[in-house]
């Protein structure tokens, strides 16, 4: 009995504390959802989100030509022709992935007309796959693959 | 023992308590550890594959490309090491791709679901198959992951998808009454022209206040209270850490892409209704033929249940099943009832159709 007491947790006397802040959380949560999900709410955060752009425009406005005269002043490229020069990587980005898929489809069909010798090429994954598992059955059944052999 | 030994006791429980608080929310946690390497890129999306851990007599011979939304870091499926979805997918013998999307600069404003789709991954999925030597693999989409899935097995449908795996689709916005952000994103109420305009992007601030809005009590006060309830848990803290790191890397979306999933989407369910262009061409989904598994999150406010029924009825797929999981729009992923839950139906559903 004693030791039960002695490993026993401590009363915490914060519990019925915790309790009722839970059940006030919880309470709290629905009206809140309910809150957020109205129309009222739509329509104010739709205002206050419109009037702040409206209101900021002019700022951003003059910061931006600002900015855009500095840069030239400075003889630096603006944002506008850094995301145009990024655009155009990209582009040579997707014409390089399809090099790249037209020589492996020539590689292919190269190798489909005129088997090469294994050793003269890179042994592509799906091969090396292949040819593990080949081994695999092979050491699993080495009698089945003798037979072969001799056909 | 008497009360001026148990005060410094106390005084050094309340400061280690703050130091494990302090710690929480100052630094990162290390997610995102399995093991892999880039395999493909292009801009800023990358493709990454993960170091198979299983001999390759017991693989799956199907990989698998997993596709996360357009707003969000995809580290969430790969949490937490012993809490990382494709850690537990790699180690029953899968063959795990994972198509990054990365984050998009102003140069990236005016790219679409459709460069998504038709530029993007119809590339990363080339290179899937030309990697893993398997002319057929599946897709998984988590949430707006799932909208750019569907829209490729439906545009796509020979290029050798077989499974089709979407977690939380919004695609049905037919009931906009049920859905918080189809009243919020109203055109009466919300300019999108003229929010794209002034930003370019769409704030991954100003996504992360509409997530978080959604249910703010619990996601500005009783989450910071549970953590705070539990500081003295190793396990919780470790855990919370790990998911408030995810939470707090927020980045924008690119402003094309937003704009099609509000007007199109929300404001007009486009795709549901058959009349979705992706560059000049109706996306249909009496094409989709794969072999379908939708799941659903019953208590998901992000996407309700709702959103992710209606596609059973409009696939030409023969293969479909819906699970449904207790659980939130991540928790059913990402929680602790994932792993006895949502990732061993999804292991055992794709299994039977990846040999």
């Amino acid at each position: 009995m004693a030791a039960e007491n002695q490993n026993a947790k401590p009363a915490d006397p914060f519990d019925a504390l915790r309790g009722i802040r839970d059940s006030y959380i919880d309470a709290m949560s629905k009206v809140m959802m309910k809150a957020v999900n109205s129309e009222e709410y739509a329509q104010a955060t739709g205002v206050m989100l419109n009037s702040a752009l409206i209101a900021s425009a002019p700022f951003r406005e003059a910061l931006d030509k600002a900015m855009a005269a500095a840069l030239q002043h400075s003889s630096m490229p603006s944002r506008q022709e850094v995301a145009a020069l990024a655009g155009r990587f990209t582009n040579v980005e997707m014409r390089l992935d399809d090099m790249e898929a037209k020589l492996d489809r020539i590689i292919e069909l190269c190798m489909v007309a005129r088997p090469v010798p294994v050793s003269a090429v890179p042994e592509p994954r799906a091969a090396a796959k292949a040819k593990v598992k080949r081994a695999a059955v092979a050491k699993a059944s080495p009698r089945q693959n003798r037979g072969r052999k001799k056909g | 023992m008497t009360e001026a030994a148990v005060l410094p006791d106390q005084w050094s429980v309340l400061e280690k308590r703050f130091k494990t608080l302090n710690k929480v929310m100052t630094t990162k946690a290390a997610i995102a550890q399995t093991p892999k390497e880039t395999v493909w890129a292009l801009n800023k999306a990358k493709l990454y594959h993960y170091i198979p851990v299983v001999p390759p007599e017991s693989r799956h011979p199907i990989p698998l490309l997993l596709v996360f939304a357009l707003m969000n870091r995809p580290t969430i499926l790969d949490l937490r090491p012993g809490h990382s979805f494709i850690e537990y997918m790699v180690s029953r013998g899968f063959d795990v791709y994972l198509l990054d999307w990365g984050i998009p600069g102003l140069e990236d404003k005016d790219l679409k679901f459709d460069d998504y789709v038709l530029d993007y991954m119809t590339r990363a999925i080339r290179k899937v198959k030309r990697l893993s030597g398997s002319t057929e693999f599946s897709l998984l989409g988590w949430c707006i992951g799932a909208i750019l899935t569907t829209i490729y097995a439906s545009m796509r449908p020979d290029d050798g998808l077989r499974n089709l795996l979407l977690l939380t689709a919004p695609l049905d916005f037919s009931k906009p009454q049920q859905l918080t952000f189809a009243r919020w994103t109203d055109e009466k109420h919300f300019d999108v022209d003229r929010v794209l305009a002034t930003f370019g992007n769409m704030p991954g601030e100003m996504i992360d206040y509409g997530a978080k809005a959604l249910k703010p009590i619990e996601n500005y006060i009783a989450n910071y209270l549970k953590l705070w309830d539990n500081l003295d848990n190793p396990l919780v803290v470790e855990s919370w850490h790990a998911m408030n790191t995810w939470v707090t890397d927020i980045f924008p979306m690119a402003g094309g892409a937003y704009r099609q999933l509000i007007v199109d989407l929300y404001r007009n369910n486009r795709l549901m209704k058959g009349q979705l262009k992706i560059r000049g061409e109706l996306v249909n989904l009496k094409r989709l033929r794969a072999s379908l598994l939708t799941v659903i999150a019953e208590g998901d406010h992000i996407t309700p249940p709702c959103q992710s029924e209606a596609i059973l009825a409009k696939v030409a797929s023969t293969d479909t099943e819906v699970f449904r999981v207790p659980g939130g729009h991540i928790g059913i992923m990402a929680g602790s009832g994932a792993q006895k839950l949502t990732w061993p139906h999804i292991n055992q559903w794709l299994a039977a159709r990846s040999r």
